[in-house]
């Protein structure tokens, strides 16, 4: 491999209009960077290779949205929460989970970081695609 | 010692090549420029030249010994209609021709001010520097439709919440963070739920906590002179401290904090608790400790040594940022300096979301792990308690002039270790050390390390 010069945001955002959900996974030492980015910042290895991620993540901390943390467009979200998940593949990231309401947080915060969601495709109301999380049936 | 979690990379200091001090400090009152036919009109270059001859004033020195400026604006495209504003405003301060950069991280400009300062001299290219921050937060140049339109060469009119706002987005990553929706809504709560989550404690006390920060915000800016709440005692508006607020309403403070009076803006965040942005400069005066002698040879307080900033930048998409950013930042400083949280007098968050004030003071070590909320709720954290938190009153009652604050609280940190606050004075005995804990910029962090020379 050699770094190259590299439209990574926008193939990332046509493969979500394809269905799929892309990272970049380091070649030295495994890491996956999620949203996809050129380095690693685990090992620092200049380069990554594209890597579908499965879409399966945990949950570590939960915070309800309110009057300054959302916005008019959100609403089309339906019941949600902004969490720290952790993907399956080990990655970190602020995301939003869907299917949470103040009354499920409750019966959750005990059982973190053993709560389970996964990825889900969105449509922004701007016409393009994102990724938002869905908690699995059962938690 | 610091713990910092594995996301965040960690970077090892190393002293500067040569001591650098801070010789003398200005500052405007933070205001509301446009609510008073008193600062109706006010300049740029009025603010930040003020506040730089200010500096000077204060440490004794001409502007022809100063070698070079800094300039630190938030967003000198919105507040001011300038691109290049440190070259715009460079005649107002009698340094004409000097050399100068612009620089801008958001709210922590001012704190990332003394960074820059510092190295220059530390470098050794420079005796003596100006570094200054100044703000319109409040206000923006008429007609406030756009950035594009021809504005009136001096006139302003009030910014609007929806232009901040709207303004503000474009302080997060535009390709991932602002699509994923996450990242720029978690500074409001993300704070308050893991300091909740993990020392245990309920909602109901993160509450108080966050009240009692709000409060004692207040009382310290009611007493600090340069605050924006004792600007506003001149206006038809003047800012009430939340005792008054509480006893016009025939309220007990406990009852007026809970009440509609203070609604809930975020998961655990109140309207008490979010900044006041308004208008205002700040500036510093730094200089080679070893030629104070020949720079400032009247120097009427004892230089205030840098002994050291640790920094951290986490993009918004990473969790908790505020938190690991603050660790990695107090870590690299304190294995610097080999200080730790006891040897602090005084601590300064900047704090636009208020549950910065426990968070970063608690990492530091100032406040006890877990311990740091009844410090809060017990009043001790207040401008005459025995661990000053924030003495000027912090974001949310000092004001938030969004690049000043930083300086505004380098100002206020100065000003108590020379012990020149008359009847602000902190009540702890001869301060010598004090730290800044510099936010902002979706987020860059940086750790201060302030300590009066003998």
């Amino acid at each position: 491999m050699a770094i190259k010069l590299e439209k990574v945001v926008e193939h990332y955002y046509e493969a979500l209009e394809e269905g799929k959900i892309l990272g970049r996974k380091c070649p030295v030492c495994g890491n996956v960077e999620f949203p996809p980015v050129y380095a690693c910042n685990k090992c620092g290895n200049y380069e990554t290779e594209w890597y579908e991620i499965s879409g399966k993540a945990r949950i570590h901390s939960i915070v309800m949205p309110a009057a300054l943390s959302s916005k008019p467009e959100y609403k089309n979200l339906g019941k949600y929460a902004y969490c720290e998940i952790e993907l399956e593949e080990g990655t970190h990231l602020n995301a939003v989970v869907r299917g949470i309401n103040k009354k499920k947080r409750q019966e959750l915060m005990d059982k973190l970081p053993e709560v389970y969601c996964h990825a889900a495709i969105f449509e922004r109301e701007q016409g393009f695609k994102t990724v938002v999380f869905d908690l699995d049936e059962g938690q | 010692m610091v713990k910092v979690e594995q996301i965040v990379q960690q970077t090892k200091l190393h002293p500067y090549s040569r001591s650098v001090s801070i010789i003398g400090v200005g500052s405007t009152p933070f205001m509301y420029t446009v609510d008073s036919p008193e600062t109706n009109g006010l300049t740029e270059g009025e603010l930040f030249g003020y506040a730089a001859l200010k500096a000077m004033e204060d440490a004794g020195v001409n502007p022809k010994n100063i070698d070079y400026y800094f300039h630190g604006e938030a967003s000198p495209l919105n507040g001011s209609n300038y691109l290049v504003p440190n070259i715009q405003i460079g005649n107002w301060f009698g340094m004409k021709g000097k050399g100068s950069i612009h620089h801008s991280e958001a709210c922590c400009t001012g704190y990332l001010a003394i960074e820059q300062a510092v190295n220059a001299i530390a470098s050794g290219k420079y005796d003596c520097v100006l570094t200054a921050c100044v703000e319109f937060g409040d206000s923006t140049p008429a007609p406030a439709d756009n950035v594009e339109t021809r504005k009136h060469p001096y006139k302003r009119d009030k910014m609007t919440m929806d232009k901040f706002l709207r303004t503000t987005q474009w302080l997060y990553d535009r390709t991932y963070t602002r699509a994923l929706m996450a990242g720029q809504e978690m500074i409001y709560d993300d704070a308050a739920e893991w300091y909740v989550r993990t020392r245990k404690i309920t909602a109901e006390q993160m509450n108080d906590a966050l009240n009692w920060m709000a409060i004692n915000s207040r009382r310290n800016a009611a007493t600090t002179p340069l605050s924006l709440m004792n600007w506003s005692k001149t206006t038809d508006n003047p800012i009430k401290t939340y005792d008054e607020l509480a006893e016009e309403q025939g309220m007990t403070v406990d009852e007026y904090m809970n009440s509609p009076f203070n609604p809930r803006m975020g998961d655990f965040l109140r309207a008490a608790g979010v900044e006041l942005k308004c208008d205002g400069a700040a500036a510093c005066i730094v200089c080679a400790t070893d030629m104070i002698p020949q720079i400032a040879p009247n120097l009427k307080h004892a230089p205030i040594e840098v002994l050291g900033i640790g920094s951290s930048a986490l993009e918004a998409t990473n969790p908790h940022f505020e938190v690991r950013a603050t660790e990695e930042a107090v870590r690299q400083v304190y294995e610097l300096t080999g200080l730790s949280g006891d040897d602090l007098d005084l601590f300064y968050a900047n704090d636009f979301i208020i549950t910065s004030q426990l968070i970063a003071a608690e990492i530091a070590g100032y406040l006890p792990f877990g311990e740091g909320w009844k410090y809060i709720v017990d009043g001790r954290t207040a401008w005459d308690g025995d661990k000053p938190l924030n003495s000027n009153g912090g974001r949310t009652a000092f004001g938030h002039a969004h690049a000043a604050s930083g300086l505004a609280d380098v100002y206020e940190a100065c000003k108590q270790m020379w012990g020149e606050m008359g009847e602000h004075q902190v009540k702890i005995k001869n301060p010598k050390t004090a730290m800044l804990r510099g936010y902002g910029g979706a987020q860059n962090v940086a750790a201060i390390i302030l300590q009066k020379k003998d």
